[in-house]
């Protein structure tokens, strides 16, 4: 009897433990939600990390009365195998293209209602006549368009191509860097010889292979895609390929005259991100509000001011600008923006097996 | 090696004990892994995910020789790595088992194994980096003229996964070594054998279970890394850690990744298996005389 | 095969008399007495073979491991204080600190969530592992052996699988990524850990204590609040606090199973690292470094304890 009781008590206690872990969830969400001011709703954003500036959420929550809960990714495949596997419960993401367009495919996207975003009349169509996979805003607006580019230090470089070709420069072999990233050097590789980004065509994909495996990567110290900006302001790069924004931020303004950033003018990859508002979303009204929050020419410039960003998406927060952008919306004239290639995409992988994993 | 009072009450008590974290394992580990072991024989999806579809094409992909390459070479990291790492943690083991601060000297070797390890890493980039601290203090030493390359290779790998998990090779070799009678060191060199001699010849085969678990703990976490070599490693730095988080976040193949993770998974399971028969073996060969000794206590 | 509850409590009374004479080191001896033994902690065997040299190859190359485990530590301290955000010293500033105390929302609420998840996953999986602990060790039954593998493969299997595992356990069973699934998984990869540090510490357990216990008529569950749970305490503890680390540490199984507002400390960590706003989380390295050290400081009877389990 005594051990019966015993054991029944151990049953007890286990039980307890796991329904005051369950009740300290639930409780834990709740109080998140209840915590908010105002309207007491919470807009759950996945982002890419420094992407909106704290200033705009803040004046977004003060105005709106709610709270905004950010979560980052850091590439589109990592957000894209999350929300894969079933991480629902976002009200806004911040896919680019090839992600958009994937995601439309699979389903995983709620329509953006346009009669709520006014704001929606200043988006360039231009850019919308890019975004072919989805030009009148039923699934996406657009939030950003650039590229990435090439960033040299002057003080280390005198002498150098501003295009593609600054790889094959065997006098900077083991001070360069480019992106860890298969479109994007692939794209780069495929702009320098004059096709198209999104090729599938093999013999094109061929050359592009030979032009990276041959002439570009016995100059590069490494693919890197976390850590090249803060080894170009060490001085440990001289050259790298990658996001002008990265670039510049781990570097103090007083020198920001020593580096040399621009797009090849052959052209490139470019990308879109949009804000999409995915399945499984809980605040579809806030949002829509959100988006158009966003679109709001003093907003949007205040988010491009903060990241010295051209107003490439934007028709009319050029004007309200008071930095200078690191490129110019007008360098982006020959790039191209990244599909997806569907289930060519191997040919890809197979290609970047040979640049990434033989020596 | 435990007294096994009234057995029936015991297996009863002992499953009560136990189910809790078995049931919890089984379902949140060992049903995780069934699943790893079931996606490696399905079609991948287009875009991530598996179709249901039975193949081998995953375990096909394996053998492609890039992947192959990869393996080899993190097989020779990972080899090297643990074996430089136990030849410095050897010492670092017997001196603390010896000294008379044990426990500031175990709180020294946890303390930088407590703090973020990504935050440890970019440590190691501006230590590194060619005008890091150490080039610029061999510099300003007139050791060299020119910065050293000593970032971005292989060499820059192996330093800091050996400093990741040093410590993981530490702590079990100083409990060995610290339960370890140093009596009969000094038995041998009484006997004539010199310093090294008594140290491999006694010590050594006394602290075997020690060193297994500092090698097992050492590999296998090396073997899989995955941030140590995208951080700090060059362009042929890839290790097969990075090539199954590939798959799943880059090329979305998740049954290629599987199929990695089920051989990985054996092997790391022959390797406990071996453990654990090796420190058996060995607790029975080292309890047999403290038995005869302890005659009055209960003998199974 | 053991003998008579009767003969063994004689036994015990009789070694509770005369201490019996180890023959070679126990471990027992090595960790911190127990609370209620009398005297303080001692080393006696090791001392007389205390090795004389002060600057033996073995020391010297101790104090060489300890500088290379700390030299990290020293550079991202005093990056914390440079008044540039880059990697060149341009100058003396607190403006770091002053950004993460009164500026750094995000990254205090990415705080909160490992703080949340550290603790809840790490009381789970002590009290499930201590109490499996004390089930394999002093009970013989069919699955022993079979919890024994299953708690080991967590320990020593690459994180990256055991994330992508869950990943897709998780999506399967339709257990939405969020806290609770970073707890679940959290939970997982500690249990291992707990269970072997509390193992390790029943190992120096005398078992015959128990036997006498019962002799003397204490009921199973008197028998474990009153003698087993004190004397393991020690055991339980380093393993709790191993799991709270261990918790705070986790990046690579965490990036796998977390969700909406789930981000914790280290995946905010990583996601700025990346962008480059390093100095924030150089100041944020040296309050958690000092932080741990106060811990550290106060936990440190346990410390032997974490030893002894690896």
């Amino acid at each position: 009897m005594e051990k019966k009781a015993f054991t029944r008590g151990w049953m007890v206690a286990v039980a307890a433990t796991l329904l005051v872990v369950s009740l300290f969830f639930a409780t834990g969400c709740s109080k998140d939600e209840a915590s908010s001011k105002g309207s007491g709703k919470t807009l759950y954003l996945y982002n890419w990390t420094y992407y909106t500036p704290e200033s705009v959420i803040e004046k977004f929550e003060k105005e709106y009365g709610v709270k905004v809960v950010l979560d980052y990714f850091a590439s589109n495949e990592d957000m894209f195998a999350k929300l894969k596997a079933g991480g629902s419960g976002y009200d806004i993401v911040f896919p680019s293209q090839d992600y958009t367009s994937i995601m439309m495919a699979e389903k995983m996207l709620l329509p953006i209602d346009k009669s709520k975003i006014p704001n929606l009349q200043y988006i360039s169509p231009l850019v919308l006549g890019k975004a072919t996979y989805d030009p009148d805003m039923s699934w996406s607006v657009p939030y950003f368009m650039g590229a990435s580019g090439i960033a040299v230090n002057k003080t280390k470089v005198a002498d150098y191509a501003r295009d593609w070709s600054i790889f094959a420069d065997k006098k900077l072999a083991g001070r360069m860097s480019m992106l860890d990233d298969m479109r994007e050097v692939m794209g780069d590789a495929l702009a320098h010889l004059g096709y198209s980004v999104n090729s599938t065509d093999d013999a094109e994909l061929a050359a592009a292979q030979k032009l990276v495996n041959e002439k570009w990567k016995p100059n590069l110290v490494k693919f890197d895609a976390e850590g090249f900006a803060k080894s170009f302001s060490t001085g440990e790069f001289w050259v790298v390929h990658g996001y002008a924004e990265a670039v510049f931020e781990e570097l103090e303004e007083n020198r920001w005259d020593e580096v040399d950033f621009f797009l090849p003018p052959e052209g490139g990859p470019m990308y879109l991100d949009s804000m999409v508002i995915p399945k499984g979303a809980r605040n579809i009204e806030l949002a829509h509000q959100f988006i158009d929050f966003i679109h709001r020419p003093e907003i949007y410039a205040e988010f491009l001011d903060r990241f010295h960003f051209p107003a490439s998406v934007h028709t009319k927060a050029a004007e309200l600008m008071t930095v200078e952008p690191f490129y110019q919306g007008e360098d982006l004239a020959n790039y191209e923006l990244k599909n997806d290639v569907g289930a060519d995409l191997e040919k890809y992988n197979e290609i970047w097996q040979t640049i990434r994993y033989v020596n | 090696m435990n007294s096994h009072i009234q057995e029936k009450r015991g297996r009863r008590l002992g499953i009560t004990y136990s189910a809790p974290m078995g049931l919890w394992l089984t379902f949140f580990f060992l049903v995780p892994l069934c699943i790893i072991i079931l996606y490696s024989f399905l079609k991948k999806g287009l875009y991530g995910g598996v179709e249901w579809e039975f193949t081998l094409t995953a375990y096909r992909q394996m053998l492609n020789p890039n992947f192959m390459r990869v393996f080899l070479r993190t097989l020779w990291v990972a080899a090297l790595s643990t074996v430089i790492t136990i030849t410095l943690a050897l010492p670092c083991g017997y001196a603390m088992a010896r000294s008379r601060h044990q426990v500031m000297w175990l709180a020294l070797v946890i303390i930088p194994f407590w703090t973020n390890s990504l935050i440890r890493i970019y440590a190691w980039i501006a230590i590194l980096s060619s005008e890091g601290f150490v080039n610029e203090a061999l510099k300003a030493l007139g050791v060299i003229g020119e910065s050293l390359p000593l970032i971005y290779n292989q060499g820059a790998v192996i330093t800091v996964l050996i400093y990741m998990y040093i410590p993981f090779a530490i702590l079990p070799l100083f409990t060995t070594i610290d339960k370890f009678d140093f009596q009969l060191l000094e038995a041998a060199r009484d006997l004539g054998a010199s310093k090294p001699e008594s140290i491999f010849k006694v010590m050594i085969p006394n602290i075997r279970s020690g060193i297994i678990t500092a090698v097992i703990f050492t590999f296998i976490p090396i073997f899989g890394a995955y941030t140590v070599p995208l951080l700090v490693g060059g362009k042929d730095s890839y290790m097969i850690g990075n090539i199954i988080v590939d798959q799943v976040t880059k090329t979305r193949n998740w049954p290629l990744a599987s199929a990695f993770s089920l051989v990985i998974t054996v092997v790391s399971t022959i390797g406990v298996i071996w453990m654990m028969t090796s420190t058996a073996s060995e607790r029975a060969r080292l309890k047999a005389p403290a038995q005869v000794v302890d005659a009055n206590g209960g003998i199974t | 095969m053991s003998t008579s509850p009767k003969m063994k409590s004689a036994a015990v009374a009789a070694k509770l008399k005369k201490q019996p004479k180890k023959t070679r080191l126990e471990p027992s001896r090595l960790v911190e007495a127990p609370k209620g033994t009398q005297g303080p902690y001692k080393l006696p065997k090791n001392q007389m073979f205390q090795d004389h040299r002060k600057f033996g190859f073995s020391n010297i190359m101790l104090v060489l491991v300890i500088a290379f485990l700390f030299m990290p530590l020293f550079v991202v301290v005093t990056y914390s204080f440079n008044a540039s955000r880059g990697m060149r010293w341009t100058g003396f500033s607190l403006q770091w600190y002053y950004k993460l105390f009164f500026d750094s929302k995000e990254l205090w609420r990415a705080f909160a969530n490992s703080f949340v998840i550290a603790i809840t996953s790490s009381i789970v999986a002590t009290f499930l592992g201590s109490l499996s602990a004390i089930g394999i060790k002093w009970y013989k039954f069919k699955s022993r052996a079979y919890i024994q593998v299953v708690s080991f493969l967590p320990m020593v299997l690459p994180e990256v699988i055991i994330g992508i595992s869950m990943l897709i356990f998780f999506t399967a069973v339709r257990i939405p990524l969020g806290m609770f699934s970073i707890f679940v998984a959290h939970t997982t990869f500690n249990l291992p850990f707990v269970f072997l540090l509390v193992s390790a510490r029943l190992e120096e357990f005398d078992f015959s204590v128990i036997e006498a216990a019962r002799d003397l008529g204490a009921t199973e569950r008197q028998t474990l609040m009153k003698v087993i749970v004190p004397s393991i305490m020690p055991g339980v503890m380093s393993g709790l606090l191993m799991a709270i680390t261990m918790s705070l540490e986790d990046f690579v199984i965490t990036f796998f199973v977390s969700g909406p507002g789930s981000t914790t400390l280290p995946l905010y960590v990583y996601s700025m690292i990346r962008y480059g706003v390093s100095p924030v989380i150089n100041a944020l390295s040296l309050v958690l470094i000092l932080g741990i050290m106060l811990l550290a400081l106060g936990f440190r009877r346990f410390l032997k304890t974490i030893a002894a389990s690896s």
